[in-house]
């Protein structure tokens, strides 16, 4: 499990890295660009007559893949191997840092390209990297901008589209002493030209994976910018970041996932770059790294296996309404969204990230554009019962005496007076006590909001002064 | 124990608890409807343009040197490096002697950086999304894919196939071979981004011209 920080804990849930909550002009372009891309991507999707069936076939492929990982994790190996890969296993994001440094160390390495891999974010690779020296540089272009003002990726098909073409302006300038402009054809290509000459000196490049074909040893990266194909191809040494899930069991699987994922992820029917790599390309070296990190927690719950079928589309980011006012960083990790609330729970621990299922309005969105059609309403009101009965801060002492106590008063009549009564005492004392005074979890509440009045008398009283009316009628 | 084991065992005996699954059948995808070469090579002449890629029609090889050298000189390349093939040298037969530069398995990234624009050749063409597949079994194959600011890629209509399914049972049955190298990478337009505000921009790595010189 990682033992990186996790902005998970009570209150801070809605607090500084939340700032949509309670500020709902915040991320200015993000709401307003994820809902542009739900649109468009429907659009595209609904063009086809056999999408759903799509769906379908690719829920039954993953459910095999899962179903059959230990086999298929032997057999990518072998078939990987054989084409002149060595791989390593990663129980955790430690250890998966700890291959990479070796293998840094081995060929010398001083610098290195990355393309986008949700993996090295799980792994804080970069930080690792800077910490020993070597210069780890992001070349997806959101992914890059993202990296030079220090943050989280928001996104995790476009990391920094809540920022727009001025703030990238003036990051640019800031970062990189070009002049400001907010064009974005000048602005990409500066950045053209700044990674340019990285990939040219680079000694080794990352990338992660979107498909690892088990029956041939295949690695299959899909991207647009061009920045995957470089980063594999240009320095010597290559090293892929796959997270354990990522196995088809066959080659003949790929043409369904191909033409789901682009589809779902950015509205395209294929993207600029498919690439199928076949092992180490003569001439150079190739590392892969099967990473665990918590997955393997899932199939512990069979209720739960669907969770590793998530191709990493970002469909149903651009579809929630919750992440599109809260944004990626509410979420507190490195997969935002309602993904992320089943997948945080389970790779980190529902002690650590059990109040993420919880976040959700449950609208069914997400699970209506799934390309691998997970359910993703029910696992998580699965996760909320896990949460609810098993240790998680969900269920803690403060969590369970305040139920305790509620249920006592919603138990009996009389208590459920006695308990109204003191709410209309209460409630107008409350008003004069300053926010400031109000309790941590309450003031992050009440910081943005009034209470509500209460309108007219209470239901009990109005129906004991009314029922005469009513009941009369009734019984003609 | 190594973490392969761990690993594995953990995952065997949370496996074996499961369901049993039956493998589903690859699906079609896409139905066959056999269209003409002629429907095919308008359908990827469209479907390559939308994504902002240039197609060449050229009826013979001929016609095809003769485009190329044009290209070459309304474009101003002085630099071209060509793909070690057959169909590849011979496109360029009509090149400026001095602008050619063959495929040497000693370039550097960084010469190959340095040319105006490479040639390669294409595998198959799929209509349905205007894409080529090309095969780079070496690193200075890959990197003429992505480098140079601008690509052309030679085809032929013969190559063309109505959608990925029907392509595929050639490209998996050389996907699978042990023996092939390097990469098959299916390129579908120029070098791309939306990153900042959902704006398309071409070209942001890879090259910002993709044209298809496409016989037959």
């Amino acid at each position: 499990m990682s033992t990186h920080p996790v902005h998970l804990g009570g209150a801070k849930f809605i607090k500084p890295w939340t700032k949509g909550l309670g500020e709902p002009d915040s991320p200015k372009s993000l709401g307003a660009t994820a809902e542009r891309s739900a649109k468009h991507n429907r659009s595209v999707t609904d063009a086809v007559p056999y999408f759903q069936d799509w769906r379908e076939s690719a829920h039954q492929v993953k459910t095999f893949a899962v179903a059959n990982l230990d086999k298929l994790l032997v057999e990518f190996e072998q078939k990987i191997t054989a084409r002149g890969a060595t791989v390593l296993w990663a129980k955790d994001a430690a250890e998966a840092n700890q291959h990479v440094l070796d293998i840094a160390r081995r060929h010398h390495v001083k610098s290195v390209v990355k393309s986008k891999s949700m993996v090295s974010e799980e792994m804080e690779l970069n930080h690792v990297l800077e910490s020993e020296g070597i210069r780890a540089v992001e070349t997806d272009l959101g992914e890059y901008i993202v990296q030079l003002t220090g943050q989280r990726p928001v996104h995790i098909v476009t990391p920094a589209i809540h920022m727009s073409a001025a703030d990238v302006g003036h990051l640019f300038h800031e970062k990189l002493d070009e002049p400001f402009t907010e064009e974005h054809t000048k602005l990409t290509d500066i950045a053209r030209r700044h990674l340019r000459e990285e990939y040219l000196k680079a000694d080794m490049g990352i990338s992660g994976c979107n498909f690892a074909l088990a029956d041939t040893g295949t690695m299959v990266v899909i991207e647009n910018e061009g920045n995957a194909g470089l980063s594999t191809a240009t320095p010597p040494v290559h090293v892929a970041l796959i997270g354990i899930e990522k196995m088809l069991p066959s080659v003949d699987y790929l043409p369904l996932m191909l033409n789901l994922l682009p589809r779902s992820g950015t509205g395209q029917k294929l993207t600029s770059y498919t690439h199928l790599i076949h092992g180490a390309t003569p001439g150079r070296k190739l590392y892969v790294i099967l990473l665990d990190n918590g997955r393997s927690n899932v199939l512990k719950d069979p209720a739960a296996w669907s969770a590793l079928h998530c191709l990493r589309c970002g469909a149903c980011l651009n579809n929630c309404p919750v992440y599109r006012r809260a944004g990626g960083w509410a979420y507190g990790w490195v997969y935002p969204g309602p993904i992320g609330s089943i997948l945080t729970p389970h790779l980190l621990g529902l002690k650590t990230a059990g109040k993420l299922p919880f976040a959700s309005s449950l609208c069914g969105m997400c699970a209506e554009v799934c390309p691998a059609k997970i359910d993703i309403p029910h696992q998580l009101i699965h996760l909320r019962d896990r949460a609810a009965n098993e240790p998680s801060s969900m269920n803690s002492l403060f969590q369970r005496t305040i139920w305790t106590v509620w249920a006592w008063f919603m138990a009996g009549p009389l208590r459920y007076r006695l308990a109204a009564f003191g709410m209309q005492l209460g409630m107008p004392l409350i008003k004069l006590v300053p926010r400031s005074l109000h309790p941590s979890m309450l003031g992050a509440w009440t910081r943005g909001r009034e209470l509500p009045k209460a309108t007219g008398p209470a239901f009990r009283t109005w129906w004991r002064r009314n029922h005469d009316r009513y009941e009369s009628k009734t019984k003609n | 124990m190594s973490s392969r084991d761990t690993i594995l065992q953990r995952l065997h005996r949370e496996l074996s608890e499961g369901p049993y699954v039956a493998r589903p059948p690859a699906p079609e995808v896409w139905p066959r409807e056999n269209p003409a070469p002629a429907a095919m090579a308008e359908r990827f002449q469209n479907e390559l343009t939308a994504v902002h890629g240039e197609v060449i029609r050229c009826a013979t090889i001929e016609d095809a040197q003769a485009r190329l050298a044009q290209l070459a000189a309304e474009a101003g390349w002085t630099s071209l490096g060509v793909m070690d093939r057959p169909t590849v040298r011979n496109a360029a037969a009509r090149l400026p002697e001095d602008a050619v530069r063959p495929a040497n398995d000693d370039w550097e990234p960084r010469t190959i950086a340095g040319f105006s624009a490479s040639v390669v050749e294409a595998e198959a063409l799929l209509a349905d999304t205007g894409s080529c597949m090309i095969a780079c079994p070496t690193p200075q194959d890959r990197l003429l894919c992505y480098l140079p600011p601008a690509c052309v890629v030679i085809a032929r209509l013969s190559q063309l196939a109505e959608h990925l399914p029907a392509a595929w049972s050639n490209i998996s049955a050389r996907v699978a071979d042990p023996d092939v190298r390097g990469e098959f990478v299916l390129v579908t337009g120029p070098s791309r981004t939306a990153d900042i505000e959902k704006i398309l921009i071409l070209g942001v790595h890879g090259p910002k011209r993709l044209v298809v010189i496409l016989i037959g």
